[in-house]
């Protein structure tokens, strides 16, 4: 027996891509579905941060954003096998990031624990979008979390209404009326704050 | 700036961070995905357990089944144990307590006495300990600040809601109580049950798994009070959801069982040997580890490739670490903790005067394991 110990996980900065051609989506996949590390990272980098950023503006708490979109990951990973390749990437795994978040914004509500907490401070490392951020949020609390989706998913992942409609299973009509409620209200908050 | 160019241009809080703390989580994950070539048992990780606790009795028959990995140790002990813990193998911290309190033990392998506890629980991301002492329940930070206390009498195995950490179930007495993740609220779901742990079912709030003082196993909303199902499963001593809620493992001293969310028996394993101690599901939920006791005491750990590692008499317990890759085994007899690698190379170290370390004696009993805490979110 020997008596070694090493860890195994690396917890520092994520090492730079070593391809400087950028590859393509499927060829990603492909590449991570044949056990290369790598293409996976390199997958990963590429869709994280609309991922965590769709959550949090659904859920509007970090840590369950960070959860969430790091489950959605891990269940993307774990079904990558029936992943048809001839689509793209980000609505698929959009649609798992919005149906995890919208669970977990209804399951807070059911019964609240604490007061429900204001919205969180969005980025200050975004100088020039800091300022609409938090008016960004504060526009998007006084939705429901369905409404919430519908909006995050047209304009942070850029699905179309029909992907959205099929992604969250609602008429096209109720995705079409959410997004002109949700805009609504976005601007309307966005005008107050010009007007200042 | 119009609606749709703002939200184009939303950032959500330390984005890079964030994406640092999830890459070894995604990686974990990944390097646990079974190969290509075995799709189709991964599409079914319900048959696979199954088929994986057939084994299980199998294997335990086998001549071949006691030489893989070369991990076995027959000897009461790992030979050349480490006097002292420097550091631990994976990512996150330990909690554990006994007679000499509740202690968490950090990566570098320090350890921190939070209190005189004698029963303790992480909350989802290692942000709170939730502390089970004669007379009340207490959520301290892992500084062992209390945060709130409620009084009541012979608290015991107090459970955190997963993901969010809103709800705290425990046992009191003979009820199972429910109280608020902020201390408010507290309130009795059930009459009667057993002294077993109950155990949430992670992500659908709040459904929670307990064992009535009859013997059935139950299933019950915690905010409603409806009973979801119920099943008759004999002297269950640990209930255990798999991280993904779609699996529910029960286990007695004669067998592990493991139930689908709606309450149907997918597999029944019988012991191999002597009684079963502890069980634990994987964070992958696809890879059950099992202590029996016993002279012929023994690790199993059932899956695609089960393995037995580790044998000899006076186990205790196992815990997972939070990436699936290692397995910490507790060893009262021998007063040592086994840190056993079960993917990839096999590894094995060993630490010894375990219960030194948290101030109990031989006689006072060894400390118990409560959890290696936890996503790559908290505590690590």
């Amino acid at each position: 027996m020997t008596a070694v110990a090493q860890p195994v996980a690396a917890t520092g900065p994520l090492p730079r891509s070593r391809s400087r051609r950028p590859r393509s989506e499927r060829s990603l996949i492909r590449g991570a579905l044949a056990g290369s590390e790598a293409d996976l990272e390199l997958l990963f980098r590429r869709h994280w941060p609309r991922a965590y950023r769709a959550a949090f503006l659904i859920v509007r708490d970090h840590a369950a954003a960070e959860d969430i979109a790091q489950e959605a990951f891990v269940a993307a990973i774990r079904r990558l096998d029936r992943f048809d390749r001839r689509r793209p990437f980000a609505p698929w795994l959009g649609a798992i990031v919005a149906n995890r978040a919208i669970d977990w914004a209804r399951a807070r509500s059911s019964r609240r624990e604490v007061a429900e907490p204001g919205p969180e401070p969005a980025s200050p490392a975004g100088p020039p979008a800091s300022r609409y951020s938090e008016e960004v949020l504060a526009a998007l609390a006084g939705l429901s979390p369905e409404h919430r989706a519908v909006v995050v998913l047209r304009y942070v992942l850029e699905y179309t209404p029909g992907e959205i409609a099929r992604a969250l299973e609602l008429p096209r009509g109720t995705v079409n009326s959410r997004l002109r409620r949700g805009l609504d209200a976005l601007e309307s908050r966005l005008r107050e704050v010009e007007a200042r | 700036m119009n609606a749709k160019r703002a939200l184009t241009r939303f950032r959500a809080p330390d984005e890079p961070g964030a994406q640092v703390r999830a890459w070894p989580a995604i990686r974990s994950a990944y390097q646990d995905r079974l190969p290509v070539a075995e799709r189709r048992s991964y599409r079914r990780p319900a048959s696979a357990l199954a088929a994986g606790l057939v084994l299980l009795g199998a294997l335990a028959l086998s001549p071949a089944g006691a030489t893989v990995g070369h991990l076995i140790s027959r000897a009461l002990g790992v030979e050349h144990a480490s006097p002292a813990l420097s550091s631990l193998p994976a990512p996150g911290r330990v909690l554990v307590s006994g007679p000499g309190g509740t202690w968490t033990v950090a990566p570098d392998g320090s350890a921190r006495r939070l209190g005189p506890w004698a029963q303790a629980s992480w909350s989802p991301h290692g942000l709170y300990v939730a502390v089970a002492g004669a007379n009340g329940l207490t959520t301290v930070n892992p500084r062992g600040v209390p945060q709130w206390s409620l009084g009541r009498r012979r608290v015991s195995d107090p459970r955190w809601f997963s993901p969010s950490g809103y709800r705290v179930a425990y046992l009191s007495g003979t009820e199972l109580r429910v109280v608020a993740g902020d201390g408010s609220g507290d309130g009795v779901l059930a009459a009667a049950v057993a002294r077993v742990a109950p155990a949430w079912r992670p992500g659908r709030a709040y459904q929670l798994a307990y064992l009535t003082a009859r013997g059935s196993l139950v299933v019950r909303d915690a905010n409603s009070g409806r009973k979801l199902w119920s099943a008759r499963d004999g002297a269950v001593r640990e209930l255990e959801w798999s991280a993904d809620g779609q699996r529910l493992l029960a286990v007695s001293a004669r067998a592990a069982r493991i139930y689908t969310a709606s309450g149907r028996l997918l597999s029944t394993q019988a012991s191999p040997g002597g009684p079963i101690l502890d069980g634990a599901l994987s964070p992958s939920g696809r890879r059950l580890a099992l202590v029996t006791g016993g002279v012929g005491g023994e690790v199993v750990v059932e899956g695609q490739q089960p393995q037995r590692v580790l044998a000899g008499a006076g186990l205790g317990q196992v815990a997972w670490s939070p990436n699936g890759r290692w397995l910490l085994i507790s060893w009262p007899a021998a007063n040592q903790w086994v840190f056993v690698r079960v993917v990839g190379a096999p590894r094995i170290f060993a630490v010894s005067r375990i219960a030194q370390r948290f101030a109990a004696t031989a006689r006072s009993g060894f400390p118990q394991l409560e959890g290696w805490c936890c996503t790559a979110a908290g505590a690590g």
